[in-house]
């Protein structure tokens, strides 16, 4: 447990640096976003009131308020959550792959360590559900923040004040990473820990068996999905639904557990006997 | 420990980040308004059965959420939207009624209400079931539970004839002491020949094995310049009916360069009369079906209803004796020139009526009648709950009632 | 006692090893000399479960490697083993973080024979001193066996006079080393034992200084008449 919590510091401080400027260029974007939209809406705004000879009142009368998921729905906030949603994913696979590429070969260091080898799968699964975490809880610091910043610039008669809560609940992409109850965040997240852990499974195939590992981890993941939704197939076309939907749920969430274990225990078994360095 | 502070740093921020959202989320959570339903005249305990389902939306407000609603006598509900009760599921009330009723029984029942009859004794299933494999390989897969001991007997029979059909709907299920009905819409394409039935057939419980069966009408959906159409007025499932009614629609298609424009030309009711497979055409002298709604609800009689300006038309037809009753109105309050159509529901011989609208300009009705005579007995309107007044960007849509 | 008993390991079909068989002594130097691609690096790999093996056993101290092996067991490749954006004082410190058989005072006892700065980051060092560091990070753990991977190719004239120098110290002493080297030549005198390795067999293994006291010849003696025969 020392030795996990050890290794997870360690990768997270290696990828940490890194991170930060994924943030930071994240929240540069959104800014110049905020920026860019506000000014966007009020120069339209001034040049319908101006043709239109409109008083400001006439104005908010005919014509919409901005509000921030106006703001939220260009592509300068979309685009910005898809590069980290990719940056994560694609780290996803770094994450084993820097041991091996290039000079260092720290993978001799880490298989060597005094400790069983799965804290590495550990520590390196648990970096990947701090950092999409991380981006999710700095994204949530940053909305207020980009409100304000949006309030500034738009004179408040024309803004439509909406909170936090409600801008992650109108955006699709904001109430799929962060939904609305806790154990929702606790399903989706428990979801994307097994499919990360069937990505490292494969990954670790393919380490382990170079080219034949490639179609073992493509095969190992094809059935694990098969037996995710395995329950779902066989209820609809074999037992014509004789599960309520609320015992399928919990058919799914052992289907899961299982699957887990089935990965951890795979991962184990390539790490122990089959890992090359 | 200096070493770990990057770490310890994200995880905070995390737990204080996450954890605020969740708890901003709680608090400012039901913000939706609530209603309940507002007496008039009449008697308060006429409303206790109902639930009227309907769909809110605040128009200020860019929160397109789902806002499914029910409104009963004991308030507002908001049907949850969470992630969790989509995979319980949320079935319509009355299949979630027998769901809770009849655990074992309802696994794998499809959640349409039309496939299901209940008495006092029975509940009764009935539905196709085709082969995946084999094309035009149709089975009626019935299941019936005695009440009394909890047994489920279940069988399954070919569709007879079942080589002819494209494919089948089963649209009413009746008992009759030992003998099941099942009334199917069938689809029939045989040797060029392509048309349409609505067919019955005869079951016995107890040897299991189909008595009869016939077709109650026949027709051909498309026809030069006109299009037919025949639909089974649907009833309760706790009703036992003696006859079915089938309303017979036919359309003139006129054709022009740009468009094509339907027009009713001719509506025909005609009565069946399952045991003794009687049809006869009903023919009311001095109503006109156009723009009449027509419910059947009660098993003797079918009730007509227009709407004439604030008014609803309502007629009852006693199929019994094939005699019209008195018709009456309704009135309805209808605020600056507008009355949304009403929805209704015919339940132990009351007539229930609601707006199927509401906002800030326009009320909506709640209204409880004697179903044959017209006698209102409760007359109320749905209000908006005191705390959240202030909100005058809304509209309220009811779209379906439920009577327990 | 390192046994390595019948090892078999094949790349695809290729059979790298083939019933590979010796054992390696605590407080002896054995060498194992072959012809580069004749499976040196593999054999040390397959000791430290770093690559399987198709056949055969290895045992250290008459068990098989277990996550508790590593604090008894090191192993020292011809590779830098840590990430080149560290420190040298990062990279001891990460060793202390993770292994209880690191000895600091040995640490910074090798830092000064080998006269390394702790605040260099590996990246910018010399290949002389990068294969320094590396031993420095294998040799500061209170170990029993160590091996080490060509610790003298490609480096210069005085950094394996300095690394030539760790084997005759007491740094060494009493502990049990595997070394892999392709020209014995700078350590012959140095080796205790020496296994001649090809076509993925044990051609020969033999004690150094049985063969010079009996027999009068050197280890390079010994390898001309395996090879030349």
């Amino acid at each position: 447990m020392k030795n996990y919590m050890k290794l997870v510091n360690f990768e997270f401080n290696r990828i940490a640096k890194l991170f930060a400027v994924l943030l930071g260029v994240t929240f540069v974007i959104q800014i110049v976003g905020v920026i860019v939209q506000s000014r966007y809406y009020l120069n339209m705004a001034n040049e319908i009131m101006y043709e239109g000879m409109l008083s400001k009142s006439q104005f908010l009368e005919n014509y919409d308020k901005i509000s921030f998921s106006q703001i939220m729905n260009s592509m300068w906030f979309l685009g910005s959550i898809w590069f980290c949603v990719a940056a994560v994913v694609f780290y996803i696979f770094i994450i084993w792959y820097r041991d091996w590429i290039g000079k260092n070969t720290f993978i001799y260091r880490l298989l060597m360590l005094p400790t069983t080898r799965l804290n590495i799968l550990f520590a390196k699964i648990t970096t990947i559900l701090i950092m999409t975490l991380g981006v999710v809880a700095i994204q949530l610091i940053m909305l207020p923040i980009e409100t304000l910043l949006m309030k500034a610039i738009v004179p408040k008669e024309f803004i439509r004040d909406i909170s936090v809560n409600e801008i992650v609940t109108i955006m699709p992409e904001f109430s799929f990473i962060i939904p609305n109850s806790p154990i929702e965040l606790v399903l989706i997240y428990g979801a994307g820990v097994l499919a990360v852990s069937i990505l490292f499974t494969a990954i670790l195939m393919e380490r382990s068996f170079k080219w034949k590992g490639i179609l073992g981890g493509l095969i190992y993941s094809a059935v694990a999905v098969g037996l995710m939704i395995s329950p779902l197939l066989i209820n609809e076309f074999f037992l014509n639904g004789f599960f309520y939907k609320i015992e399928m749920f919990v058919l799914e969430i052992i289907m899961g557990f299982l699957v887990l274990a089935g990965s951890i225990w795979t991962c184990r078994f390539l790490l122990m006997k089959k890992i090359t360095v | 420990m200096k070493k770990y502070w990057k770490f310890t740093a994200i995880i905070i921020v995390i737990v204080l980040s996450i954890g605020t959202f969740y708890v901003n989320a709680s608090t400012s959570a039901e913000q939706s308004p609530t209603f309940h339903i507002n007496a008039l005249s009449g008697d308060e305990k006429e409303i206790t059965p109902l639930i009227m389902k309907g769909y809110y939306i605040d128009i200020s407000s860019m929160n397109i959420g789902n806002s499914n609603l029910a409104i009963s006598a004991k308030g507002t509900t908001y049907q949850s939207n969470s992630f969790l009760d989509q995979f319980v599921g949320n079935p319509p009330t009355v299949i979630k009624r027998l769901q809770e009723k009849n655990r074992t029984f309802m696994r794998g029942k499809n959640y349409s209400e039309d496939l299901f009859f209940e008495n006092k004794q029975l509940l009764a299933y009935a539905d196709v079931e085709s082969s995946p494999v084999k094309s035009r390989n149709y089975k009626f897969d019935i299941s019936v539970l005695t009440k009394e001991d909890d047994t489920i007997n279940s069988f399954k029979l070919d569709v007879p004839e079942g080589k002819e059909m494209d494919y089948l709907l089963v649209e009413d299920v009746q008992i009759n002491e030992d003998k099941l009905y099942l009334i199917t819409h069938n689809f029939i394409s045989n040797s060029g020949k392509q048309y349409e039935e609505k067919h019955i057939y005869t079951i016995d419980l107890s040897t299991k094995k189909m008595i009869d069966h016939e077709a109650i009408i026949q027709f051909s959906r498309r026809q030069k310049h006109t299009t037919i159409d025949v639909q089974l007025v649907r009833t309760s499932l706790t009703k036992t009916s003696e006859h079915l009614i089938l309303l017979k629609t036919e359309n003139k298609v006129s054709e022009n360069m740009e468009s094509t424009s339907d027009e009713v030309v001719i509506q025909e009711i005609s009565s069946y009369n399952i045991q003794t497979k009687e049809k006869e055409t009903i023919n009311i002298p001095g109503l006109h079906l156009g723009g009449n709604r027509l419910s059947f609800f009660d098993d003797s009689t079918i009730y007509f209803m227009m709407l004439d300006g604030q008014n609803l038309l309502v007629t009852p037809y006693l199929l019994g004796d094939d005699t019209v009753g008195q018709p009456y109105n309704i009135q309805l309050s209808g605020e600056k020139g507008t009355v949304s159509e009403p929805i209704t529901i015919v339940k132990d011989g009351k007539l229930y009526i609601a707006s199927s609208q509401m906002n800030a300009d326009i009320n909506a009705d709640v209204i409880v009648a004697d179903a044959y005579t017209g006698k209102t007995l409760f007359k109320g309107q749905v209000a908006v709950d005191g705390s959240s007044k202030d909100n005058e960007n809304f509209d309220l849509s009811l779209f379906d009632l439920f009577v327990k | 006692m390192i046994e390595v008993k019948s090892v078999e390991k094949k790349y695809g079909r290729k059979k790298i090893l083939k019933d590979v068989s010796f054992t390696a002594n605590k407080g002896e130097i054995t060498c194992l000399i072959g012809i580069n691609g004749v499976g040196k690096t593999t054999i040390l790999n397959a000791i430290m479960a770093l690559t399987p093996i198709n056949k055969g056993q290895i045992l250290i101290d008459g068990e098989p490697l277990t996550k508790n092996s590593f604090e008894k067991i090191t192993f020292i490749p011809d590779t830098i083993t840590m990430l080149p954006h560290m420190k040298i004082a990062e990279a001891m410190e990460f060793m202390n973080d993770f292994y209880t058989c690191w000895n600091q005072e040995r640490a910074n006892e090798l830092l000064g024979f080998f006269r390394l700065d702790p605040k260099d980051r590996i990246a910018s060092l010399s290949k002389g001193n990068t294969a320094k560091v590396n031993l420095l990070l294998g040799l500061a753990l209170d170990v029993d066996y160590v091996l080490m991977d060509e610790p003298f190719s490609g480096i210069d004239m005085f950094s394996r006079e300095d690394i030539a120098n760790v084997f005759t110290s007491h740094l060494i002493e009493n502990r049990g080393v595997i070394i892999t080297t392709h020209e014995v030549g700078d350590i012959e005198h140095l080796i205790d034992k020496v296994v001649l390795l090809d076509d993925g067999k044990v051609t020969k293994e033999f004690s150094a200084e049985e063969a010079r006291e009996n027999e009068g010849k050197s280890v390079i003696d010994v390898m001309r008449e395996v090879y030349q025969r």
